[in-house]
């Protein structure tokens, strides 16, 4: 939803971003406040990209307001299967992104807000832009206790977080963004983000959880609209510029040329779980098997998502070993996801053995395997 | 590398905290004389060598193999290191090529090539203890080693001296 308030009087954008210099003569200066029409995680990711990849930061920064519909987000260093419910998200249609910035893992929905931050490398100063969020909600309600911490989280009361940080550093541009909570879904919010996944040793980057509020429980007035008017408007007062908003639609290819491969390469398998750094999964679960009970061990190393070792117990004589050889002669090399080891084993239980209980035995077999991505 | 944080970084602490170069300052007393002589030579011979690009990495090359790693002024600007992500050996980069990336608070900084040519090496220490960036940029805390495909481009680096100067200017 765009500000309608804030549009008047502003320049079209066609003036300020076309690239490479041609439209940043008007306006190349000082602060500008843009908006996405887009829910999309993808688009919006792609277009934080797109803007510190092609923007010309050296004398303008530039806040980005964006909001998301259900996804949990990963920083860039992050191990999925760490870090949140992967099965409760399938279940509830909930996606997954992986960004560029460093830190932890967050849920958005539409009732969290994001705001980009985008400086030189020289201007990027983290504290500042949350002092600036601070103050701007100071502004809307004095009465609200919100500060900013030493690991630039904002915490409401003292001990709620309403906000999380991450940044991204290159060679000349920097962009700081964090999350504000104004009235997300808490209840699916604390569900997706636990990893029901035991036994995975990885040096990723791990989250730190915290206790969460939103903004609309201290105050039920405060809507995402508020929020994100009295941000914007901070932010034009602290840049000294007209308080617009310029909306902008992360799919227009004629306005940010190369957005959409941008876009694509972030929904890329490779990208979201190929990046996640080399793991290990030690684990072992039971089955039952016509009224006996049975433990399996299983061991894996994954790195860029593909299985590269794997080694399966059973107890002796409950499967011929040939049969478990190939089983995980093919999972070595498949990426750990449950859409594609279903294809190798059902493309196995195919040719595999034609015996009625080796065949259920395998199925059963391989199914927990998959249970395990 | 990162040019951030720099109001933290004080030019008094900057210089205190500037890498003990066994060749330049005299070492801490509480050295025994034995080993503090064996770094002596081999500190100075590998600061000889020490070349900075203005992103601060720094590269020292020995036979033909360029090691490459962050400076201590971009290691105080990030704050304590908790991953590395570096580049597969084999890898071809060119100059200025972003190779890995550095987190560190919720931060992740690119890292740049200082020359063209082939990884041959990473630092597999970093990925247990990503630390050592911190605690021995110039030393353990390496990144990678690559080939030196052009050796001209090293003339296009900064020296030791002239990468100081520059970091002062920037404070500024």
């Amino acid at each position: 939803m765009i500000i309608q308030s804030s549009l008047k009087n502003c320049f079209q954008l066609s003036h300020v971003l076309r690239i490479p210099t041609a439209g940043l003569k008007c306006a190349a200066k000082g602060g500008l406040i843009l908006q996405s029409v887009s829910n999309d995680v993808y688009q919006n990711l792609a277009i934080e990209d797109w803007i510190h990849d092609n923007m010309n930061l050296e004398n303008r920064q530039v806040l980005f307001l964006w909001r998301n519909s259900p996804v949990v987000v990963i920083g860039r260093h992050q191990n999925p299967w760490q870090e949140c419910n992967l099965k409760v998200m399938r279940q509830n249609n909930i996606k997954l992104a992986r960004r560029r910035s460093g830190g932890g893992t967050v849920y958005h929905d539409l009732g969290n807000i994001n705001l980009t931050f985008f400086t030189s490398k020289k201007k990027y100063e983290r504290m500042e832009n949350l002092k600036l969020v601070v103050s701007a909600l100071k502004a809307l309600r004095p009465q609200l206790d919100v500060v900013a911490t030493g690991r630039y989280d904002l915490l409401l009361n003292r001990d709620f977080k309403i906000s999380g940080t991450a940044a991204k550093l290159g060679r000349t541009a920097a962009y700081h963004h964090c999350t504000l909570l104004c009235c997300a879904d808490k209840l699916l919010l604390s569900s997706v983000l636990k990893s029901p996944y035991k036994g995975i040793k990885s040096n990723a980057t791990p989250s730190v959880p915290a206790l969460v509020k939103n903004l609309f429980e201290e105050d039920s007035t405060l809507s995402c609209e508020m929020l994100m008017g009295a941000i914007s408007a901070e932010y034009a007062t602290h840049h000294q510029i007209d308080h617009c908003i310029i909306p902008i639609n992360p799919a227009d290819e004629m306005q940010f040329p190369g957005i959409n491969i941008k876009t694509k390469e972030l929904q890329t398998w490779e990208w979201i779980y190929g990046k996640t750094p080399k793991f290990s999964i030690s684990t072992c679960f039971n089955m039952i098997y016509k009224q006996s009970c049975l433990e399996v061990k299983v061991y894996m190393e994954v790195k860029y998502g593909k299985i590269e070792v794997c080694s399966i117990e059973l107890p002796q004589q409950w499967l011929p070993p040939d049969l478990c050889d190939e089983l995980k002669k093919n999972l070595i090399g498949s990426k750990f996801c449950p859409s594609e080891i279903t294809a190798v084993t059902s493309a196995l239980l195919r040719t595999g053995p034609q015996d009625y209980e080796l065949h259920n035995k395998w199925n059963l077999l391989c199914e927990k395997v998959i249970m395990l991505m | 590398m990162a040019t951030l944080a720099l109001r933290r970084v004080g030019l008094s602490r900057l210089s205190l905290a500037r890498p003990r170069s066994p060749g330049l300052s005299p070492p801490p007393p509480a050295w025994p004389a034995w080993p503090q002589a064996r770094s002596l030579s081999a500190g100075a011979l590998l600061l000889a060598a020490r070349k900075f690009t203005d992103k601060h990495e720094w590269i020292s090359v020995e036979n033909g193999i360029g090691t490459v790693g962050i400076s201590n002024f971009a290691q105080e600007a990030l704050g304590d290191v908790v991953y590395c992500s570096l580049p597969e050996v084999g890898t071809k980069l060119n100059k200025q090529d972003e190779f890995g990336a550095l987190e560190s608070v919720k931060a992740a900084s690119e890292l740049y090539s200082p020359l063209t040519g082939e990884v041959t090496e990473v630092n597999t220490a970093l990925a247990d203890n990503p630390g050592l960036v911190n605690k021995s940029c110039y030393e353990d805390g390496w990144l990678m080693k690559m080939t030196v495909d052009n050796p001209s481009e090293l003339d296009e680096l900064m020296s030791e001296d002239a990468y100081e100067k520059y970091v002062k200017s920037i404070e500024e």
